[in-house]
């Protein structure tokens, strides 16, 4: 059973990621004075905005009433956006959310799908691999602290500081779990997002190495799924606490009722 | 896995660079039309509204004043009628009393004419029977 043992060596081999192509945790670095950056996050996130920029420049260079090929399909995305900050964050105050939820709507989708879809492998870095920005921990952390600033701007901005009181609002037992919430919201939204989008490639790279070729791509539609539907989900959620800043616990069942 | 270093950073500063961007190409500009365009449905919309509400109010008007002139000139029918049921009664009143007239002057002409008939038959007889006597007298 050559096969096998060939299996069992490769299970046992003590660089197994590397020989997964899998490598995980090593990184392109680049020295910028004494800090050090992942190189392959960078560039992967600048060919990301630029996919972005020229999209939208696309768009929006020869805007018309009635829409037609790019600028209709960006007009879908916003109108998706709008409706998913409508949704979220409510009619009367969504409307300067808009760009932030829609920004890192369209972001995360787009450095997901690009992990998914562009065959980075052919681009060799010396160190590291490229992939999606957002299976790098740094990335997702990054947006999801964005995110924590930005509900508590949002509170501060409509309430001054009685924002605070929503903390002991119905009662002052629950304040450390209130308090413990701020620091669990940007650490759930930043792993789920980033061990989804890392374990998607992992899968995907696992598959590839045992089973190559068509086996793997009902794996590989599963991972665009999930792909999308993290991008959904972080800024549903990060729309969801902003609207829960915005409110308070007073409010909510006026607006229930309402 | 887990190393953080100053890439956490600069990713969060890039993303507001990139949210900037995008607010300034993408967001702003699309809105405005999609805000726009809906302005313009809507105005278009009541517009029609306004229209069909026009064309329904002289559609009304029309059809009023149409079953006005009906009733005005049905009214002037009648009228016209009456007028010339009346003309005509007068005009065959009046002809039966001229013929009544008529035939009263000739029956009294008539009667007037017999009795000066009468009186000259009368007349006559006298002069008659006078000269039947005469003349048989002078056979006598």
């Amino acid at each position: 059973m050559p096969l096998d043992i060939e299996m069992l060596n490769f299970l046992d081999s003590p660089n197994f990621v590397s020989l997964a192509a899998l490598e995980v945790g090593q990184h392109f670095y680049w020295h910028i004075g004494s800090l050090k950056v992942h190189g392959q996050v960078f560039l992967a996130t600048w060919f990301v905005m630029s996919v972005l920029i020229i999209a939208s420049l696309l768009a929006t260079r020869n805007i018309q009433q009635i829409p037609k090929g790019m600028q209709n399909l960006m007009e879908y995305a916003m109108d998706f956006i709008r409706e998913l900050t409508r949704n979220q964050i409510g009619e009367k105050e969504y409307r300067p959310w808009v760009p932030f939820i829609g920004t890192l709507f369209l972001f995360i989708f787009v450095c997901n799908w690009s992990g998914a879809l562009i065959p980075w492998k052919l681009i060799h870095l010396p160190e590291g691999e490229l992939a999606a920005p957002t299976n790098d921990i740094n990335t997702t952390v990054a947006l999801s602290l964005l995110v924590s600033i930005a509900y508590f701007y949002a509170g501060f901005k409509k309430k001054g500081l009685s924002y605070f009181a929503k903390y002991v609002q119905p009662t002052p037992i629950l304040l450390p779990i209130a308090v413990l919430e701020d620091f669990t919201k940007p650490l759930s939204l930043s792993f789920r997002l980033f061990g989804n989008i890392l374990a998607d490639e992992l899968v995907v790279g696992v598959l590839v190495l045992l089973v190559p070729l068509f086996v793997p791509l009902p794996v590989m539609l599963l991972g665009l799924f999930t792909s999308a539907i993290q991008a959904l989900v972080f800024a549903t959620l990060a729309g969801a606490y902003i609207h829960e800043a915005l409110e308070g616990h007073g409010d909510e069942h006026e607006e229930e009722h309402a | 896995m887990f190393d953080f270093d100053a890439t956490l950073p600069l990713m969060a500063v890039q993303f507001i660079l990139l949210m900037v961007v995008l607010n300034a190409i993408l967001f702003k500009p699309l809105t405005k039309v999609i805000e726009d365009r809906s302005t313009l449905i809507s105005n278009s919309q009541t517009g029609a509204k306004e229209g069909l509400e026009q064309v329904n109010a002289i559609t009304q008007q029309y059809e009023k004043a149409l079953i006005d002139s009906r009733r005005q000139y049905q009214s002037i029918i009648a009228k016209a009628q009456a007028e010339a049921q009346k003309t005509a009664s007068e005009q065959i009143a009046a002809a039966q009393a001229e013929a009544v007239a008529a035939r009263e002057t000739a029956t009294r002409e008539l009667a007037a004419q017999k009795v000066s008939a009468m009186a000259e038959l009368e007349k006559q007889v006298d002069s008659l029977s006078q000269e039947i006597v005469n003349k048989l007298l002078v056979g006598v």
